[in-house]
């Protein structure tokens, strides 16, 4: 079952939640195992789970990106949560993964936010903050067009 | 995954500080007079003047001028890539889930 959280995101740009009838345990697995990764997510060049490592997910290159993702752990709870930067060109946002055990197996929610101010002193300072707007703010735009 | 553009850039820095977010969501609602701006968020004027030249910059609002009052309306066009970003990561990550789905099927307990 899938259920789209993004309407009821205040600033959260991409919300979803699934209830996929596996174990926490096993789920964890797929996100955080590099041969399970390229099997799902992107093809992983290099990966160590561990906070603040550097990883990258390499797709497709594309005309004007050479389709490199780059991407650092901020926060590692087994079997409970994962959160990494997701940084594109310029453009960096976090995406982060929660697993709740229920009934039917876990509950994984995943969102893909813009960096929070408080979170830019962790990369130096050298990179801007910024929040994506949720959808409200997109639909209400899309009416005024 | 959409590639990384200067116009892209632009959009998300100038969304990034929250003044300037509230003084955008402010105009989604209507043109509004720079002064009315200023008389709602307790900003000076050269300070929301400011914003609202990053904001022009970025291509989300654009201005008029009427005798001594200066008018800011948002430009629809211009957030098409914000739009287009949004749409390309949520189409991507449903993809992909239901890609993980199929392969914790396949795996071992």
């Amino acid at each position: 079952m899938k259920f789209d959280k993004t309407a009821s995101g205040q600033t959260d740009a991409i919300a979803f939640e699934f209830d996929l009838t596996h174990s926490p345990q096993k789920v964890w697995r797929a996100l955080t195992d590099a041969r399970l990764l390229t099997e799902w997510l992107l093809p992983i060049t290099q990966l160590k789970l561990e906070a603040n490592a550097d990883f990258k997910f390499q797709a497709p290159p594309q005309p004007g990106w050479d389709g490199v993702v780059n991407c650092k752990y901020l926060s590692i709870e087994p079997q409970k949560k994962l959160s990494w930067s997701w940084v594109v060109g310029d453009i960096d946002t976090i995406v982060t993964f929660t697993l709740t055990p229920i009934d039917a197996g876990t509950r994984l929610s995943l969102q893909q936010t813009g960096f929070k101010p408080h979170q830019k002193q962790n990369f130096g300072g050298a990179r801007y903050g910024w929040n994506m707007m949720g959808e409200k703010l997109v639909a209400l735009l899309e009416r005024t067009a | 995954m959409q590639r990384t553009d200067v116009r892209e850039d632009l959009i998300f820095k100038a969304l990034a500080d929250p003044s300037r977010r509230k003084i955008f969501e402010a105009l989604t609602k209507g043109e509004t007079a720079v002064t009315d701006l200023t008389a709602r968020f307790h900003i000076s004027q050269p300070a929301v003047s400011q914003h609202l030249g990053t904001l022009k910059e970025a291509g989300l609002v654009e201005g008029r001028r009427e005798g001594r009052c200066v008018y800011y309306r948002v430009d629809p066009r211009g957030m098409k890539p914000l739009i287009d970003w949004v749409s390309h990561y949520r189409a991507f990550w449903s993809e992909r889930v239901d890609r993980l789905e199929k392969l914790l099927e396949e795996m071992d307990e």
